[in-house]
């Protein structure tokens, strides 16, 4: 007589706390999804450096390992990644919501793979199941770092560390690529820099980015004019 | 051949982000509860939508384009895919039919997994359109943005961010400056230095000099002491200032494979 009662009474207590502590909600699982993730985030870098299609960010950060991949050097690329990885990691785990764009966009898409690289390290860039299991275990570390920043500093910190400024502040230097690339063409051949400006003036017009327009417009007017001398 | 691989490859990548951001996405209905990922305007635009399944569709397609051009263009996917079109889309899927958000949006298993379908389609059609773009029109976007990033990089991007932190107060403006400054001399870069400036400067702002703003800086530290080792900034500073380079810690660099003169 007594136990369905006691076990009617106990269950939808029970599940109300249990939810919580399911795969798909609870804090253990959660480095599981980020490895997930980066995975498939590192993976994207190396279609970049393989195929140069693929990576996983604006056109502003991936030209920064572009210029390491063209010779420049990885260092700009490098410490901008691993900045906003180091500072991503701490604010999500403060503020509950990891940020893809900046931790594992930024930080692992760019940051590492251009530490990578810098060091002569390409194996995992160049090899994709390599990649993948690079991705996946960075990310399972990044998770439960997160996981354990959220243990320790549970309930005492109320800052976000300023991820608002620097949020800011990157979105606005992203404007600044279109004029960028539409001087950067108007420098290379005067053909590719006048297809750029059409380009530019057209997306202007129909509210898309500038930067993609200029680029396209640069690359359209290149492929009938190429660009003299300079590629193979 | 190279396209049947490149499909493959695109198949597995999207499968995977997809997954985890759409699990991410409906984990951040949760929070604080619960550990989610994503972005706070991934949030706020999610919740914009206000679960009209149309509504997801259609902004998701806005970013589409944009991602479309830009993966033509500069093999570039844009951070939107990721933030916008992946859980906007899932989204829409998931609330056809009038369904209530509570039941699908903000459930992380339904969401990884619509997530997942969604991601393997995206990436796949990103992918293999654009790599079916001739390689002589690749190398013009390559030649035109290479110069354009370096501008970006160096001095553009230190100079806004730079602003950015004198503008966000004194702490930050301080830290900002010197940090950014020192990043400058040591990384070649002041970006870096400036962002880890705002983040002690609006640390300290908001709760003090406790625990974990004194760890933050004397990671700071360290980071920016192995990284001058690294890069032999102690040997360039000693030798500016016309001095001469203690045998020990020639000895030093010498075995991490820096030969000093």
């Amino acid at each position: 007589m007594e136990k369905p009662r006691l076990v009617q009474t106990e269950q939808p207590l029970n599940n109300e706390i249990d939810i919580y502590k399911t795969f798909w909600y609870a804090d253990w699982s959660f480095p599981i999804f980020v490895a997930l993730l980066s995975a498939g985030i590192f993976s994207g870098t190396h279609m970049y450096y393989v195929y140069h299609i693929g990576a996983f960010n604006d056109v502003a950060v991936v030209a920064m390992l572009e210029a390491g991949i063209q010779g420049g050097g990885y260092g700009a690329a490098a410490a901008f990644g691993a900045s906003f990885l180091f500072a991503r990691i701490l604010e999500g785990s403060l503020v509950g919501i990891l940020d893809i764009g900046g931790a594992l966009q930024t930080g692992l898409g760019i940051g590492v793979p251009a530490l990578m690289l810098s060091a002569g390290f390409t194996a995992p860039i160049t090899n994709f199941p390599l990649a993948l299991l690079t991705g996946a275990v960075l990310g399972l570390i990044i998770g439960y770092i997160i996981i354990a920043i959220k243990k320790f500093t549970v309930g005492q910190v109320d800052s976000t560390f300023g991820a608002d400024i620097m949020m800011g502040a990157g979105n606005a230097s992203g404007r600044f690529l279109g004029p960028l690339i539409v001087i950067s063409a108007c420098s290379a051949s005067i053909p590719v820099g006048i297809g750029s400006i059409i380009g530019a003036a057209l997306f202007y017009v129909w509210k898309k980015p500038v930067a993609g327009g200029a680029i396209l417009g640069a690359m359209i007017f290149g492929a009938i004019f190429p660009i003299p001398g300079g590629l193979e | 051949m190279e396209i049947i691989e490149i499909l493959l490859k695109s198949i597995i990548i999207g499968g995977l982000v997809g997954f985890g951001v759409g699990a991410g996405a409906a984990r951040m209905f949760h929070t604080p509860k619960v550990q989610g990922m994503g972005a706070f305007r991934t949030l706020g635009e999610l919740n914009a939508c206000a679960g009209d399944s149309v509504s997801h569709f259609s902004f998701g397609l806005g970013f589409f384009f944009n991602a479309w051009a830009s993966a033509v263009g500069a093999g570039a996917f844009t951070q939107d895919v990721d933030h916008r079109i992946i859980p906007n889309w899932a989204a829409s899927f998931l609330l056809r039919k009038g369904k209530k958000p509570e039941d699908t949006l903000h459930n992380p298993k339904k969401m990884a997994i619509m997530g997942a379908i969604v991601g393997v389609i995206v990436v796949g059609f990103l992918n293999t359109t654009s790599s079916a773009i001739p390689e002589s029109m690749q190398a013009i976007a390559v030649k035109v943005l290479v110069p354009a990033a370096n501008l970006l990089i160096n001095p553009i991007m230190p100079v806004i961010f730079w602003l950015a932190a004198l503008d966000a107060g004194k702490r930050s403006g301080m830290w900002g400056t010197v940090l950014g400054g020192a990043a400058h001399l040591v990384m070649g870069n002041a970006v870096p230095g400036i962002v880890l400036g705002i983040l002690i400067g609006k640390g300290v702002d908001d709760s003090g000099w406790n625990k974990l703003t004194k760890t933050l800086l004397t990671a700071v530290v360290i980071l920016f002491v192995l990284s001058g080792f690294f890069r032999g900034f102690d040997i360039n500073m000693i030798k500016g200032f016309y001095l001469d380079v203690p045998n020990w810690l020639a000895g030093l660099h010498k075995i991490f494979g820096l030969e000093v003169k």
